[in-house]
């Protein structure tokens, strides 16, 4: 199990190279640098000033000199410093990556509390009524646009009934201090809302898979068997059933975290949600290579360490899976 | 069923809790909340090239002198402003060159926010800053076109400027904001030397709360890049103490969710930079039909100096024929246009001058809606109607590529409008958008749209343009696509009275001078011109002193006026 997962992780680092590198020269191959654009409608700026900001920035120098001078630096730990903020690139991403890890870990959590026990239920009285409900609620969730919904959830809870705040991290202004109960309620209030309008998407789907996986796994013979034993009911459903149901649904679950953080865009834009989703759209907009660059590394991270995860959990639910 | 019936009982009681929404109290000299599209990308004035720094910081630092509500210059810093006429402007000659000298004094009350007086040491770090080449600046030559800087031995807050060229803007230097020299020098000595250091280091970055880097009404008392910036009053300010004691900016990119925010409470009121006009022609009979709303806020608009207007390509052989260029102009009914589709809130230009600016003339060539004059300009220059209704000469259709930025709702519409209007006298038109950053970032900023663009100019009052109009300001390749007469017009008339009016100092003859522009283009018509488009802000209505200013000099510059009653 070691060397397999030293094995996957060295070629994690490959692909990082790979993919790094790829989407570096495919931002620089963007039209309309934002640069020469705020230069051109500047009836002030020279040829002179616009080739000084480039200077400045290394703009000038080709994208193969940039990417090699942006990769040393990086894996020296200096993640650079943000054209459009002013500011270094960890000042301006950790707090964000923070509040995406946050957010994301909340839908993943909320999700799986909703969605597995309802998956299960749904598939033990299929083509029943409260099949029929959950699958209407289901089919809804997983076909209302988010941006639509939040606006709705904005609407419904923060103008009407005023229960929840309409967006944002926190309270501006209120002085609570980190860590207490307080501060903590009063992040918690916050996340509510857009917990609610990515969860209802990832519930959605993961019942469908939940509940699809668990239907063929309850025609299997081995429960047959099971019951065939006398063994109960539930024990028959949740050690029996539902581990084998599951191998399925964590290779959805593990590779739903990496979609939550890097494209979670449109939720974070409506409720003004400072994560790293809309972090990287706008540094991508704004050709602020070292933030996209570096938001980008994350999320490739994120997606090839949770299909690792992934893979180690199937061989904790199902012991024939071996990595050799 | 009862299971059902469960679920529509509470459907039900949810729709009547709907009908219920709580009171709002209006916001008070306490606190005012408002909301910002977006965000800033630094608070050092000089460093600062977006809107919403801008925005935020004419609060707690001004410049020497900025443009008022009125479109005005006027000094905010200085004591008087320059002018040949008073004496402390004059022109020289030093070795056979025309120079500039000018004399400027700052406010004798005017301190930074932790009590030390601003200088003209402070002039002297921003002159020093702002034409360093290991700065970015966005309008350098603000900067550059001062040749040297003396301050006075005896007042420190004296001092006068040399100017490398005589030039009339002298005075508009809205954007040659002081640096703190207590504070900053030191950081700009450390760092000067080596390219963007000083933007790392300085403490607008690092410490934006020092009290000492403001001297506004206001002082920065929190920010949070991307989610607000928090200003309180400034004890020390030497103005009139404003009424309104904390200022909250919130960063709400989503127009729809900025919105919900203002009606959910959250928000106070929605900036200039924020609400799209449709949205507000929405909201605004949203309130005036509903009670609550109507006793929260008012939809507030002022027309302004953006310039909507369509580009022609003049290397176009089609659109070379100047008949065909005014028969387009004549074939749009723009009062209609502004009418059926901004409800009279923004007005149909004649040309790009605004009327409210002090360069404007009515004495120009008009194009009123005429169909029947378009459609005899059409047949002079040899495009005769064809099969289908549409124009051909040659074989060929009069069909005419017409370009915007694709999403803009706003935009989309006008071109439809534009469309059938041009389909009225047989022009077909092919509309092709893009996305706004191809859009500017290439084809118009290299000229590659076929035949027509829409889009908009930024300008300030009194300003001269001649960077749009000026051959010498065509974008090629050899000028690294620099200047924005992306028409490719050439009139020597024009290019002389440009080369002109930046080196009169008499205002009269300058605009003398703006009206030969202004005569001459409206007679070649290298560009329809559209409309101006309005500011807008949704403000509560127990707000007073709150002026939209029409210009990019935004209303936060007069927040000392401000008062919630």
């Amino acid at each position: 199990m070691t060397a397999y997962i030293i094995r996957r992780l060295l070629q994690t680092v490959i692909v990082l190279f790979a993919l790094s590198f790829i989407t570096y020269g495919l931002m620089g191959l963007m039209p309309g640098d934002p640069l020469d654009i705020a230069c051109a409608a500047n009836p002030r700026c020279t040829p002179e000033n616009l080739d000084l900001m480039k200077k400045q920035l290394g703009l000038d120098r080709p994208i193969y000199e940039r990417y090699g001078k942006w990769i040393f630096a990086f894996v020296q730990g200096d993640l650079g410093y943000s054209r459009t903020y002013r500011q270094p690139v960890t000042t301006i991403l950790l707090p964000r990556l923070l509040n995406t890890m946050i957010l994301g870990a909340t839908v993943i959590l909320v999700s799986l509390l909703i969605a597995i026990p309802i998956g299960v239920l749904t598939s033990l009285k299929a083509n029943s009524k409260f099949d029929y409900i959950v699958n209407f609620f289901a089919f809804s969730g997983i076909s209302a646009p988010s941006f639509w919904l939040g606006l709705m959830l904005i609407i419904v809870f923060s103008v009407f009934f005023k229960w929840l705040p309409a967006g944002g991290v926190e309270t501006i202004g209120v002085e609570a201090t980190q860590g207490t109960w307080a501060y903590l309620l009063d992040r918690a209030k916050y996340l509510v809302l857009p917990t609610a309008t990515l969860a209802s998407l990832t519930i959605a789907g993961w019942i469908r898979y939940t509940r699809a996986s668990m239907l063929e796994t309850m025609r299997l013979d081995f429960i047959r068997t099971a019951r065939a034993k006398g063994l109960a009911w539930h024990h028959v459903v949740t050690r029996h059933g539902l581990r084998n149901a599951l191998l399925p649904v964590v290779t959805v679950v593990a590779l739903e975290f990496p979609r939550i953080a890097s494209g979670a865009v449109i939720t974070e834009t409506v409720f003004s949600y400072q994560g790293v989703g809309k972090l990287m759209f706008d540094s991508i907009i704004g050709n602020d290579f070292n933030v996209a660059m570096c938001s980008f590394i994350i999320t490739a991270c994120m997606v090839l360490v949770m299909n690792l995860v992934a893979d180690i959990c199937y061989a904790y639910l199902d012991p024939r899976i071996s990595f050799k | 069923m009862q299971q059902l019936k469960s679920v529509f009982s509470l459907i039900l009681l949810l729709s009547m809790a709907w009908k219920v929404p709580l009171a709002h109290a209006l916001p008070t000299n306490k606190q005012l909340t408002i909301g910002i599209t977006q965000e800033y990308d630094s608070l050092n004035p000089l460093i600062s090239q977006n809107s919403g720094g801008f925005y935020i910081y004419y609060l707690f630092t001004h410049g020497l002198t900025e443009i008022n509500s009125d479109w005005q210059w006027q000094c905010w810093l200085c004591t008087k402003l320059p002018t040949i006429d008073n004496g402390l402007a004059k022109a020289i000659e030093e070795d056979g060159k025309k120079k500039l000298l000018v004399q400027w004094e700052i406010h004798p009350k005017a301190t930074w926010g932790d009590g030390t007086p601003v200088t003209a040491y402070d002039m002297k770090l921003a002159w020093e800053v702002g034409k360093s080449k290991n700065v970015i600046v966005g309008l350098k030559d603000v900067f550059e076109q001062i040749e040297s800087f003396t301050i006075d031995p005896k007042n420190p807050k004296r001092f006068t400027t040399k100017y490398h060229k005589v030039r009339y803007d002298y005075y508009q230097i809205g954007t040659f904001h002081l640096l703190p020299s207590h504070i900053e020098g030191p950081i700009w000595e450390k760092s000067k030397n080596s390219l963007g250091a000083y933007e790392k280091q300085t403490a607008y970055s690092t410490n934006p709360t020092n009290p000492g880097l403001s001297m506004g009404p206001y002082m920065v008392r929190e920010a949070k890049a991307g989610s607000h910036v928090i200003l309180v009053r400034n004890p020390h300010y030497y103005g009139r103490k404003p009424k309104i004691e904390k200022l909250i900016f919130k960063i709400i990119p989503n127009t729809q969710a900025l919105e919900a925010n203002l009606l959910a409470g959250t928000i106070d009121m929605i900036s200039e930079i924020g609400i799209k006009f449709d949205q507000a022609l929405a909201l605004e009979k949203r309130i005036e039909k509903d009670p609550e709303l109507k006793k929260r806020f008012r939809v507030s608009y002022r027309q302004g100096t953006i310039f909507e207007h369509i580009d022609f390509n003049l290397r176009n052989p089609v659109l070379q024929d100047r008949r065909v260029r005014r028969a387009l102009t004549y074939s749009i009914d723009r009062n209609k246009l502004v009418e059926a589709l901004f409800e009279g809130k923004q007005q149909a230009a004649s040309h790009r001058t605004h009327p409210l600016d002090p360069y404007f003339t009515d004495e120009v060539t008009k194009y009123p809606y005429d169909p029947r004059k378009a459609a005899e300009l059409l047949d002079a220059a040899g495009w005769k109607v064809g099969k289908n209704g549409v124009r051909e000469r040659d074989g060929k259709p009069l069909l005419l590529s017409f370009m915007s930025t694709a999403g803009d709702k706003t935009r989309e519409l006008v071109e439809v409008f534009l469309q059938h209007e041009w389909q009225k006298v047989g022009v077909d038109i092919a509309i092709k958008n893009q996305p706004s950053r191809t859009f500017f970032g290439e084809t118009i900023r290299k000229a590659k749209y076929p035949a027509m663009a829409m889009y908009a100019h930024i300008s300030s009052p009194g300003n001269v343009p001649e960077s749009i109009l000026q051959s010498i300001s065509i974008p090629r390749k050899e000028n690294g696509f620099s200047g924005q007469n992306v028409m490719g017009f050439v009139n020597k008339k024009v290019d002389a009275a440009f080369d002109d009016i930046v080196l009169e100092l008499d205002f009269n003859k300058r605009k003398k001078l703006m009206k030969i522009v202004q005569q001459e283009v409206t007679k070649e018509l290298p560009t329809i011109p559209l409309y101006f488009r309005a500011q807008i802000a949704v403000v509560p209505v127990n707000l007073t002193g709150f002026r939209i200013t029409g210009h990019q000099f935004f209303s936060t510059l007069s927040a000392d006026k401000w008062a919630l009653k």
